[in-house]
């Protein structure tokens, strides 16, 4: 098919376009310069054009998700609605059924969706969920900060094996990236206890967090794949906890990116928000953000996301289990958790973020802080780290509160406790985040962060992965307070949402479903070395899992339709 | 098997192959091919090998409906289809059962039919489980994969479950005897015990056996975490146990490096049925405070796990999801297959790779002689003999390949072994063809 | 006042839906309303006159001046008063699942049983039953750690099993006897059950009072003798007789107070 998208205004940060008027044409999947008289004419005059929005940071798929649905009927009941004979229906509200997810995403113009955690063991059912969400391109990040050969590798400091390692490990997960949960503190919880800060080893092993992730990040380098580590670093959620955080970012200075990659940074910190806590105790905590922004500002090889705080009753689920279950020893609420052999551990529970409760408006105070702190809008990306700090569908409202400061120091004098306001330095921030900062940090920042140089933009020949929103851009003035629920409501609703050219949303309605793409990443030229690799553990894989090394890896039948990201890096023997 | 000579008349090995018995979904075994028949099996237990050697017994081969002399005649396939979804299409309160022994591709096309015609579909959990995950809906979910216990545990506890009975490698391949890493000396770092009312085999190689009264597990398991938590105990004996006694357990129980507890229908199906998961749950999650416990339900089937996944992933419900009104309605006692039944709501009874006929309580099987009774199954059971329409289908894991979820959520893929028999079809296609008939999207 | 009646005309196996039937849907309706309106029955809808002869008397401006009559006539109806927030409803006959659940305010009388999920995670309002209520009356939806928060349920007969399950708050009053496990993870709130209560009750209670009349078989461990009281005055009102008082449960550091008859249950002395 052949479209034109005419007069729409377009916000397209790669290539320095910033709200003007331009037609985008669309032949097949692709965005190109002509089209024939075919084309078909959608006459977008006057409204917001963006390439499709790409987030880096989700948890949507896999058995975190699985426990999570399984164990809260009573959330899943608070989203249920039917809908149409397209859709169906959707249930849920911070833990959304496979098919909702995919539809919530679409509406709101998002085409990539990045599935943060992935335990290789059971990356069978998260590819095997992905097919049950439609509509979007899934990466999958592969968790790798606890894995027992990994901490093999770190402590005989073997960085070749490592990265033949993560080579292999990648292909039979198909995985697109490298995903570090609290280094050594999830190995840790194998026996309930955690690790503190970066340089308390993992018992048993003697291997620290600052090890692993050094490790990690020269390994990632040297095969260059193109997202770089993905890192949620020790000590989340802890007053205290924004030393651990900078040490982690020093702690990688000193590696060289690989050549051949197009992203700036070696390191991605993931919910930074989680991360940016000063004080000893929860009664003196303050906000750390100023510290965390200052030291972004001054580098470029870290990039972050949020991890913002939306104020509702959500689930939270990471694989850094002992946090978990300090959070279950603070509200008592419903605690599970699920400890995956040699891989990782793994929890979650219930959150309830209140306006009215001191430590909830802090964290969202900090989320903005650094949202507005942080200079370079390219260095960062908008997550909630969904469901974490909130579920996705309030990314709308996050971008409300970024472009309206009158928005922000009202819900500061009215609406939330008081250390917001005293415990951070958000009343000082007038800054506001124009249309393309926003498009900045949903979608051009994120697919270069990832790698996914072909999306992010509407460069020709980029994928046709387009966002339009019904928001008059000239007649519309995003700073007035009044407005923010209006912005939320549009960009919840996207006038369209276009993915590899095919139109997938029509006026805030879902109008075709296809079948999302497994997006992995595959190191080709070392092939005989990983075998190698493999005949040489796997007398401890016979030991140390229960699954026989055969019908350990993903079948090709799981992932279909996949996109499959070729890198050739050749390891020196 | 032991007591036979070795099998060496064969033509074909394949490896690796998982077993389609209980939720152990043992991954390593050996089957041995002659002329498309399975003549061996190697490191299988006696019960999953039985299972696939001798499965060509009482097998269903062709379609059948019953006429009008109630007697159950074979029909062609078309016929047969035609008149389920004439069934189907009539019905207004379908139940669609079973799932447990099917693979979860087969699941997702029986969902579609049960969204299709708003059905209610539930599987085995709801007379075995069910109270299980009840109780992890009400208290949380504090579970493992098997291999945790295989490298740390070195304390291992059964509750309410026979595992030398009903899952004979569970302790073999997972939990007490294999070695592990921080475990290499298997079966001797680890102490094992066994609560249960009865001498059980599991009780007879564990180290310990805790008797309690039948009936009783509630008030054994809240004063054994009285005691966990240091609280004094206001009776000398509890349940039959004495205070003292489970002073001493709770103590074992704190001062070990890691702990797994495994519990089975022993605890969901006495007079307490989900509260004794409940409070175990507390229990476990108290533990956590001084050392490292998980626990972990013996799910029967080898898919039954499967079906509760696949149904959390596209309705958000674990079993018994109600779409009779086209978006998905769950609530124990309300859109549970027993309780339906009891009710005499269901117009439709479906059964696919199960037998309600062994399952069910005899009241609960009455109101299936009232109303059209459809089974898709592989072989000749109770239920057959009630059944309006058969429908033959396949093996999954021998004859039809799929993936299947072992107890502890994690996927095993099953390989096809040998073909299947001429006109029998697998769920999966079986499905495809009522979808197609009922028309609308797939 | 208006009084809307409907009387069931025509049996069906399947149990009719009505959680649209609630006064503030349907309090301005006339007759050729109902007949346009379709009642959920399994997987289809009906229209309600079908299956209910409709008798309508009076106005009424505002769903407060509504009350609905339902003559059952053994016909099993589901969600009866689901949701409802002002009004009246009667139930004449059994009431099915769900009746009263997630009530907010208004009244509801059932001359009759109630099946189970009676008044399940009410807020508000008051609900009497003359007869029986069977499994978790005044509980929560399965997974909600907070069941019933307000309003009071009043039942002539007896209770069946993990009555008021996590109840948060509101009041409970079973003429006769209580099956077991009553009051489990009850955080606040008052039950009154003149008859006797089956085994373990209030496990991991935490705030809240039970009094008991009659027999209690069993208490589970974490409660202790607090006190024994004469006439000890209980939710405002003075209860007369002797009456044991414990608390717990402290393995959840409780302080509920479990009122009971002493000298019907002299085996707790024990």
């Amino acid at each position: 098919m052949e479209y034109i998208l005419k007069n729409g205004i377009v916000v397209d940060p790669v290539n320095k376009i910033n709200c003007e008027k331009k037609d985008i044409l669309i032949k097949d999947n692709k965005i190109t310069d002509k089209v024939s008289s075919k084309a078909k004419i959608i006459d977008v005059t006057g409204k917001l054009v963006m390439p499709g929005g790409v987030d880096i940071h989700s948890h949507i798929a896999g058995p975190k998700l699985s426990v999570g649905r399984l164990y809260r009927p009573e959330d899943t009941r608070r989203g249920i609605k039917k809908c149409s004979e397209i859709d169906g229906f959707e249930a849920g509200y911070s833990l959304p059924t496979c098919p909702t997810t995919g539809y919530r995403y679409t509406r709101m113009g998002y085409t990539t969706v990045t599935e943060a955690a992935v335990p290789p063991l059971e990356a069978k059912h998260a590819h095997e969920e992905i097919n049950y969400i439609p509509n979007l391109d899934i990466p999958t990040l592969v968790l790798f900060g606890n894995n027992w050969f990994v901490l093999k590798f770190v402590k005989n400091n073997d960085i070749k094996n490592l990265a033949l390692f993560l080579s292999k490990w990648l292909k039979l997960a198909k995985g697109y990236g490298v995903k570090v949960v609290n280094p050594c503190g999830s190995e840790a919880w194998g026996w309930g206890k955690n690790v503190h800060g970066l340089d308390d080893p993992a018992p048993f092993w003697d291997v620290t967090g600052r090890e692993v992730i050094h490790a990690l990040t020269q390994a990632n380098e040297m095969l260059g794949l193109p997202h770089s580590v993905h890192v949620h670093t020790n000590d989340l959620g802890h007053p205290g906890n924004y030393h651990t955080t900078l040490e982690t970012f020093e702690a990688v200075k000193d590696i060289k990116k690989n050549k051949n990659v197009k992203r700036d940074q070696i390191l991605h910190g993931t919910h930074l928000q989680f991360h940016a806590y000063d004080g000893t105790s929860w009664r003196d905590v303050t906000s750390a953000a100023g510290y965390l922004s200052d030291y972004i500002n001054k580098h470029d090889h870290i990039s972050c996301d949020i991890g913002q705080i939306t104020f509702d009753e959500t689930t939270t689920m990471t694989a850094d289990a002992p946090m978990e279950y300090d959070l279950y020893k603070l509200t008592g609420l419903k605690w599970a958790n699920k400890d995956i052999e040699v891989e990782t551990s793994s929890g979650l529970i219930p959150s309830i973020y209140s306006k009215k409760a001191p430590v909830s408006t802090l964290q969202w105070a900090i989320g903005l802080e650094l949202f507005l702190g942080i200079n370079n809008p390219w260095k960062l990306v908008l997550t909630t780290d969904s469901p974490n700090a909130g579920p996705f569908i309030r990314y709308p409202r996050i971008i409300s509160w970024l472009m309206s400061s009158k928005k922000r120091d009202d819900m500061l004098d009215n609406e939330v406790h008081n250390w917001a306001y005293n415990r951070t330095d958000l009343g000082t921030f007038d800054r506001a985040y124009s249309w393309e900062e926003i498009a900045i940090i949903t979608r051009s920042a994120s697919s270069k962060i990832l790698g996914l140089n072909d999306r992010g933009h509407l460069s020709v020949g980029a994928k046709a992965d387009i966002a339009v929103y019904d928001i008059d851009v000239d007649d519309f003035d995003p700073t007035l307070k009044e407005n923010s629920s209006i912005i939320e409501n549009k960009l919840l609703n996207s006038l369209y949402t276009i993915k590899n050219g095919e139109i997938l949303v029509n006026h805030g309605k879902i109008i075709k479903l296809v079948d999302s793409n497994h997006l992995w990443c595959n190191v080709k030229g070392n092939e005989v070395q990983e075998e190698k690799l493999i005949k040489n553990i796997k007398p401890d894989f016979n030991k140390f899992y229960t699954v026989q090394y055969a019908n350990y890896k993903v079948p090709d039948s799981f992932v279909k339709p996949e996109e499959r990201y070729d890198v050739n890096t050749k390891i020196k023997e | 098997m032991t007591d036979s000579k070795p099998i060496t008349d064969f033509d074909r090995i394949i490896e690796n192959c998982a077993c389609s018995y209980c939720g152990n979904n043992c991954d390593d075994i050996t089957y041995l091919i002659k002329d498309n028949h399975i003549v061996g099996v190697r490191n299988a237990c006696r019960i999953g090998a039985s299972k696939v050697i001798s499965d060509q017994d009482q097998r269903l081969k062709n379609p059948m409906i019953r006429n009008k002399e109630g007697i159950l005649e074979e029909v062609s396939w078309t016929k047969a289809i035609d008149e389920t979804v004439k069934v189907l299409k009539e019905s207004m309160r379908p139940v669609m059962y079973g799932w447990g022994e099917t693979s979860v591709e087969a699941i997702k096309e029986g969902l579609k039919i049960a969204m299709k015609i708003g059905a209610v579909i539930d599987n085995q959990s709801t007379i075995c489980h069910g109270s299980t995950i009840q109780a992890f809906q009400n208290i949380g979910h504090p579970v493992l994969t098997l291999g945790e216990t295989k490298n740390r545990a070195d304390m291992i506890i059964y509750a309410g479950t026979n595992p030398m009975e009903d899952h004979p490698r569970h302790m073999t391949r997972y939990t007490a005897f294999p070695e592990g890493l921080f475990r290499p000396n298997g079966r001797k770092d680890r102490f094992v015990m066994t609560w249960d009312p009865r001498y059980s085999n599991t009780a007879k190689c564990s180290d310990k056996w805790v008797k309690y009264n039948h009936d009783e597990d509630y008030a054994f398991l809240t004063a054994l975490r009285m005691a966990v938590n240091n609280h004094k105990l206001n009776k000398k004996v509890i349940a039959g146990i004495s205070a003292e006694e489970i002073y001493k357990i709770a103590d074992q129980m704190k001062n070990v490096e890691c702990g797994s507890l495994y519990f089975g229908l022993g605890l969901t199906q006495t007079l307490a049925k989900q509260r004794n998961i409940d409070i175990l749950i507390q229990l476990v999650q108290d533990l956590n405070k001084y050392t490292k416990w998980a626990m972990l339900p013996m799910r029967g089937f080898f898919n039954v796990n499967g079906f509760n996944m696949i149904m959390t992933s596209i309705t958000g419900y674990p079993y018994g999801v109600d779409f009779a009104r086209g978006y998905p309605r769950y609530m124990i006692g309300e859109t549970t297959t027993i309780d339906l039944l009891n009710r005499k709501e269901p117009d439709v009874f479906m059964a696919v790779s199960t037998d309600p006929g062994i399952q069910f309580p005899g009241q609960t099987l009455k109101h299936l002689i009232d109303i059209p009774v459809i089974q898709i199954d592989t072989h000749w059971g109770p239920l057959t003999e009630l059944a309006d329409i058969v429908i033959p289908s396949t093996r999954i894991g021998v004859e039809t390949c799929g993936t299947s979820y072992r107890m502890d959520s994690v996927p095993i893929y099953m390989k096809k072994i040998i073909d299947k028999p001429e006109n029998c079809k697998s769920d999966e296609e079986i499905f495809n063809m009522i979808l197609n008939k009922l028309g609308g999207k797939n | 006042m208006k009084t809307i009646t409907l009387k069931s005309i025509k049996y069906s196996r399947i149990p009719l839906e009505f959680d649209d039937i609630i006064p503030e849907n349907i309090y301005n309706w006339n007759k050729s309303d109902f007949q346009k309106y379709k009642v959920y029955i399994g997987n289809t809808k009906k229209f309600i006159t079908d299956y209910f002869s409709i008798d309508i008397k009076g106005s009424a401006n505002n769903p407060n001046e509504c009350t609905i009559v339902i003559d059952t006539n053994g016909q099993k109806i589901k969600y009866i008063g689901l949701n409802m927030e002002f009004g009246k409803i009667i139930v004449n006959g059994d009431a099915d699942l769900h009746v009263g659940a997630q009530m907010k305010s208004g009244y509801i009388r059932v001359n009759g049983n109630a099946e189970s999920y009676t008044a399940r995670e009410m807020t508000g309002g008051t609900l009497e039953i003359t007869g029986d209520v069977k499994e978790y009356c005044g509980s929560s939806y399965i997974g909600q750690w907070r069941g019933m928060s307000g309003g009071k349920i009043i039942v002539k007969g007896n209770a069946g099993k993990q009555l008021a399950d996590c109840m948060v708050g509101g009041e409970i009053f079973i003429g006769k006897n209580v099956d077991i496990l009553a009051g489990i993870h009850m955080v606040n709130g008052f039950i009154q059950i003149n008859g006797d209560l089956g085994k373990w009750p209030a496990g991991q209670i935490k705030n809240g009072t039970i009094l008991v009349k009659g027999h209690v078989d069993e208490l589970l461990e974490g409660f202790i003798l607090k006190e024994i009281i004469t006439n000890p005055l209980i939710n405002n009102d003075y209860v007369f007789g002797r009456y044991l008082c414990f608390t717990g449960d402290l393995s959840v550091k409780g302080k509920a107070n479990i009122w009971i008859n002493a000298s019907k249950n002299k085996h707790l002395l024990e």
